[in-house]
Order: structure tokens, then C-alpha cells, then sequence
């Protein structure tokens, strides 16, 4: 074979080798993808996985991890663009998914709405859960104090924000919290600050509220608070860029107390990354805000219907009450619909009221102006 | 380094070798426009024509206006600019004399230097800036040993502008050492000797017979990390201070965070003729060098 010809054969096989592979959503396989951490896949591997497949024979979850929130919009925006033609978007369900993400998909109708799809279980849902009708609810998780008991003992850690903010001041360079946008500890914090400094009354954010020029000075106060705080945080004004960060600093024993994620302060104690001295406490006047994940399915999935069932089904007691036994979250249906033991058992522990911040309008306004008016306060000087 | 001529690869036959040429160079050309120029384009049109208050769309300069009256996002360019300038310099600092010491060092120390040079080019940018945290972080393996030692605790460069300083400075070394080296073996022994031979010191030897054969490398290694320190993401995004911030993460926030995706492509396009600039130099002496041969 001449070496031209051989290069030319060469060449096109391996522009054969690069051309798509054929993918076709099967029919009875839901895609799933998701934006969350290790621990929800494991979740859903182990416990949602197993129990639905059981339960519907001959449909099969193909769960897969999209890395984040960038990651699962470009797969949602695959949808998108596959929306009015008959493309198939090979996905089927989206965890831990926002509906106004890709801009747009809304209006163009792509996402399920779930108020119209008549879920059994859809009268379960705790109403602080409720968002868009297309973004569906099924588990939260709440934002508490963490902190070294070998620094602090429990009996003196900090049951109020009047007493937080005090110990925070008393104790300089030994507290921290990572950005709002970065993570929902952090969030949890700056929103706690912004209900502090507004009455303590959570009722006042609601998700159609936003008024630029009223919220502003809302906002503003709350921010006054956390720039007060400035110059008693680690390193006079430094913030972590995520949940993880804040855990490790807490684990390095770097920080002696963070703001935390129940669930992930829980799978951090149980795989040993926090150490056992861990104490975490939740505040008692008003706790901090925590959130709920949303689920979004797309209207051109292949197994639309199957999806809206997996839906409907992870909503029911047994899933819920897993969410708040395995995971150690806390259920997107009212406590009422989880099992009465488990009621019983956290009645105490998880205040009755978690305040849910609105997303949305306020969220955004919140993350632009803490960057703008809490983050550059820095003195470094020192 | 000489290519042999295009003929003995596509043949001399002139219209089939023609034919395919093209043909082999389509792929490329075509993966550029579409995933390179046509964004480009597709952004600087998106950023330039928005709809107004009324919602008619025209052309307007109105997220350009806001970004250059914006305090805070000048304080991200100069940022951005401060970390890319000083870590482009701390660079050519460090690597000239590696890349110096590996070109003529023939002992097997060198080997062992230049795995230890090329080695970050094998650790993802992710698990560099978790390792920074546990050595440089706050009771850090720096903090320890110096505890160890009855010293008091450095101030640690996390969340600090040098926090991304450090470890952009670490993760560009590999690529800036290899085009250095590749520069300096056109440096002959024999010119090297030449000059020794008429009595040129040390200094002498590198300011006239090596700095000007590597002039082009220098420019080619500066402009490469240049674009790399400018368009970083995850070591800024995961070391940086809050605020402010570089324009990677600032770019990513805007667009994912504040769901604006005008501001974000406003940020984008600057960005983007910011490091066309470096892009040209390097052109321009890959240019050169061709002319030369």
C-alpha cells in the first residue's frame, strides 16, 4: 500500500470513529440527570432506584451525574433545542433542576407543569415547598450551626442570633461562611441576617414580591449587619466559595463554628470527614432558612408519563420518610405525611417553621448585593 | 524542526493533491468557525443589538456603558489584569532559569528536575486548589511544620488575590518550561562554545548569544500563560476573595447567578479583546519565525 493511500484509509477511519454514536431514548428507561452531590445519587442508586423499579416492572432508572447546575442546563438546553421538532432530548427528568434555567424554557413550554398533571400525592405538599407549578418539590434540607465542641462546649453554643453574633465578636477569626451564590450554608446565614434585620418575619419575602425600589433598602439593612461582622470573620472579611470549603476549614480546625447543611453536616460526621466533636444547633428565636430541590421534567421526553409517575412517587411516605432517615433531610411533603415514629422522633429537633427564602427576583437581589456591598469590605491591612 | 514538503505526504499529482489538501484542511477551518468565530460573532451582535425599555430592538452600548461605569466591575478587570500581568512576569522569573538549568545540565538530576517541572501539568486544576488549602490554608501542613518549629503562623494566601496568584503561578509552569526549552535547543553548542571560546562570561553568554535565539519563545511562552491566567476558572473560583473577583468567575456568576446573560456576554466580549491582544503578539511571532525560514 502506497503511504498516501494508507494515509488517506487511516484518515477516514478515524473520521469514522469520531461520528456520533446513535443514541435513542429506549422506551421504558427514564434518563435521569441530576445537578447534586454524591450523596443524593447514592440516594437515589440505593433507595429510589430499587423501590420503583420494583414497583413497575420493566422500567429501568439510567441515572446520571451532569456535575452541576451548568452542566444540567446544558442538557436541559438539549432539550430545549430539540423542542417543536421531532429530535428526540434523550432525558426524561431533571433532579435538583430550576425551571427558569435556561432562560426562556418556560415560555416556550418545557418543562411539565405539575399542577396540571394530577399527582396523588401532589395535596401532600408542605406549602413553604411550593414554587413555580412546573418546579416540582421532594426533599429540602435546612442550614444549621456547626461548630468544634473541643473549642466551644454545647451548653455554650449560641441558641439566638443576638447570642451568635455576640459569641461571633467575642471570638474573631473563628467564624465563617462561604458566599451566598456558592452554597446554601453561606445563603442561609446572609438571608438569616436580612430576616434579622427585618422584623424576623419571614412572610415578608414571598416569590412575587420583589419591588426594586422598596426591597432595596430591605436588603440593605440586612447587609449593614453583615458588614458590621466584617472585621470579626476569619481573615477580616474572607468568604469560602462553597459548603465544602466551609467544612474543611471546620475540620482543619481553621474555624471553630460555620454555618452548614443538616444533610451534608450529617454524611460528613458519618464518613468521618468532621470529626466526632462535631456539634451542630439550630437557632431557636428563628431558624436559619433552608431550601427545597426542585424537579423538572421536560414536555418532549420520550417517557414523559413515567417520569411524572417517578415524580408522584418520590413524594409518597415511604421515599419522604427516607429523605429525612437516609439522608438526612427534611421532607417536601408536610410532616403530617411522614411516617408518625419519625414525626415524633424530629418533632423536636426541626423546628415547625423553616423559613424558606423566595428564589427568583429577591434570591438574585440578595447575591448582586452582597457582592457589592458585603464582599469588597475587606481590610486586608491588618 | 523542518516539516517535510506538502507534496510527499499528498502526493504530486496537482489536482487531486489539491482536492484533498482542501479537504484535509476543511475539518479543522470548520470546527474553528463554528465553535470559535461564529460565537464570536454571534455574541458581539447579542451584546450590541437588545431590545430597549420598549422593546424594540436596536443597537445600543448600554451594557457596555454599565460595565465601564460599573466601580465594581472595573475593580474585577484590574484584578484580572494585576494577577495575569504579575503571574505572566513570575513566570518567565521562574522558568527561564529551569528551562536554563535543563538545556544544559547533562547530569541525571536534570531528569528528576524536569519531572518535577512537568508534573503539574498532570494535576487537574480542582485538586490543585484543595491541596493549596491543606498546605497554604489556615493550620495548613505550612502552619504545622512552622508550629512545629515554635515560629508563629504564616498569613495564609487563601481567599486572598494571592491564592490565585500562587497557583495559577504553579499550574502554568509545565507548559511554560517546555516552550522555553523548545526555544533554547536552538541555542547550538557549537555558538555557545564559540563564544566561550573568545572569553564571554556567564552573563555575557546569556544576554548575546541566548536571550536573542529564545526572544520569540519568551514572547510565545508569555502570551500562552497570559491567556491561560486571564481565562482561568475553577483555581480563582475556589482560592480568590469574594470580592473582587476574576473575570472567569465573575463571568460565570453573572450568567448563572444573577440570570443575566447580556451583562455576562458584555463581560465575555471584553474579556475576549483583552486576550485577542496577547493572541496577536502571538501570532505575529509565529508569523516571524515562518518569514524567517
Amino acid at each position: 500500500m502506497k503511504r498516501r493511500d494508507f494515509i488517506i484509509s487511516a484518515g477516514a477511519m478515524a473520521a469514522g470513529a469520531t461520528l456520533p454514536k446513535l443514541a435513542i431514548a429506549a422506551a421504558n428507561r427514564i434518563d435521569w440527570y441530576t445537578s447534586s452531590d454524591q450523596n443524593i445519587i447514592d440516594f437515589w442508586t440505593n433507595i429510589i432506584k430499587p423501590k420503583f423499579e420494583a414497583a413497575n416492572a420493566g422500567v429501568t432508572i439510567n441515572l446520571v451525574d451532569a456535575n452541576d447546575s451548568a452542566g444540567l442546563q446544558a442538557i436541559e438546553s438539549r432539550a430545549l433545542a430539540a423542542l417543536g421538532s421531532s429530535a428526540d432530548p434523550q432525558a426524561d427528568f431533571f433532579e435538583g433542576s430550576d425551571a427558569r434555567l435556561p432562560a426562556g424554557a418556560i415560555d416556550k413550554g418545557l418543562y411539565v407543569d405539575f399542577t396540571k398533571e394530577k399527582l396523588s400525592n401532589a395535596s401532600k405538599i408542605n406549602p413553604l415547598a411550593k414554587d413555580l407549578p412546573q418546579n416540582g418539590p421532594y426533599r429540602g434540607s435546612q442550614v444549621l450551626l456547626a461548630f468544634d465542641t473541643t473549642k466551644l462546649s454545647a451548653d455554650k453554643a449560641p441558641k439566638t442570633w443576638a447570642d451568635l453574633i455576640a459569641w461571633i465578636k467575642a471570638n474573631p477569626g473563628q467564624f465563617i461562611y462561604n458566599r451566598p451564590d456558592k452554597g446554601g450554608s453561606g445563603a442561609g446565614f446572609v438571608k438569616r441576617a436580612i430576616y434579622e434585620a427585618n422584623g424576623k418575619d419571614p412572610s415578608v419575602f414571598k416569590v412575587d414580591n420583589y419591588d426594586a425600589a422598596t426591597s432595596g433598602p430591605m436588603l440593605q439593612k440586612g447587609f449593614d449587619i453583615l458588614k458590621d461582622l466584617t472585621p470579626s470573620l476569619m481573615g477580616q472579611g474572607a468568604y469560602t466559595s462553597g459548603n465544602t470549603q466551609s467544612i474543611q476549614l471546620l475540620s482543619q480546625g481553621a474555624a471553630t463554628m460555620i454555618p452548614a447543611w443538616s444533610d451534608q453536616s450529617l454524611s460528613a460526621i458519618k464518613q468521618g470527614v468532621l470529626p466526632d466533636t462535631t456539634g451542630l444547633v439550630q437557632l431557636s428565636d428563628l431558624g436559619f432558612p433552608g431550601g427545597f430541590t426542585w424537579n423538572t421534567i421536560p414536555t418532549n421526553g420520550v417517557n414523559k408519563a413515567l417520569a411524572i409517575k417517578l415524580q408522584d412517587f418520590i413524594l409518597s411516605e415511604e421515599i419522604q420518610s427516607a429523605i429525612v432517615t437516609e439522608l438526612g433531610g427534611f421532607p417536601a411533603v408536610s410532616w403530617d405525611n411522614v411516617s408518625k415514629e419519625l414525626h415524633d422522633k424530629y418533632a423536636a429537633l426541626i423546628p415547625t417553621s423553616i423559613p424558606v427564602f423566595p428564589s427568583g427576583a429577591w434570591e438574585k437581589a440578595v447575591n448582586d448585593g452582597w457582592y457589592r456591598n458585603v464582599a469588597p469590605n475587606v481590610d486586608r491591612s491588618k | 524542526m523542518s516539516l517535510a514538503p506538502a507534496s510527499d505526504i499528498v502526493g504530486t499529482e496537482k489536482s487531486r493533491g489539491r482536492l484533498l489538501g482542501l479537504l484535509l484542511v476543511a475539518i479543522p477551518v470548520l470546527l474553528v468557525f463554528c465553535m470559535i468565530i461564529y460565537p464570536i460573532i454571534s455574541a458581539v451582535v447579542t451584546t450590541l443589538w437588545q431590545a430597549d425599555a420598549n422593546g424594540k430592538v436596536g443597537f445600543t452600548l448600554k451594557t457596555y456603558q454599565f460595565f465601564f461605569t460599573d466601580g465594581y466591575s472595573l475593580s474585577n478587570l484590574w484584578l484580572t489584569l494585576w494577577i495575569t500581568m504579575v503571574g505572566a512576569i513570575l513566570l518567565i522569573l521562574i522558568c527561564l532559569p529551569i528551562a536554563l538549568y535543563l538545556r544544559f545540565a547533562k547530569n541525571r538530576l536534570a531528569a528528576y528536575v524536569q519531572g518535577l517541572a512537568i508534573f503539574p501539568l498532570f494535576v487537574p486544576a480542582i485538586i490543585l486548589s484543595f491541596a493549596f488549602i491543606r498546605v497554604l490554608g489556615p493550620n495548613g501542613a505550612v502552619d504545622l511544620l512552622l508550629n512545629a518549629a515554635h515560629l508563629p503562623k504564616i498569613r495564609t494566601p487563601y481567599l486572598t488575590p494571592m491564592g490565585p496568584l500562587i497557583g495559577l503561578v504553579w499550574d502554568h509552569i509545565p507548559l511554560t518550561v517546555l516552550i522555553l526549552l523548545a526555544g533554547l535547543g536552538s541555542v547550538s553548542d557549537a555558538s555557545i562554545e564559540a563564544a566561550r571560546d573568545v572569553g564571554a562570561g556567564r552573563l555575557r553568554l546569556l544576554w548575546h548569544i541566548i536571550l536573542p535565539r529564545v526572544g520569540n519563545s519568551i514572547l510565545v511562552a508569555l502570551s500562552f500563560s497570559v491567556l491561560g491566567i486571564f481565562s482561568s476558572f475553577t483555581i480563582p473560583y475556589v482560592l480568590g476573595p469574594a470580592a473582587p473577583e476574576m473575570m472567569g468567575p465573575f463571568m460565570q456568576r453573572t450568567f448563572r447567578d444573577l440570570y443575566d446573560p447580556e451583562n455576562a456576554i458584555t463581560q465575555a466580549v471584553i474579556s475576549f479583546f483583552f486576550c485577542i491582544a496577547f493572541g496577536l503578539f502571538y501570532v505575529r511571532s509565529v508569523v516571524k519565525n515562518q518569514r524567517a525560514r
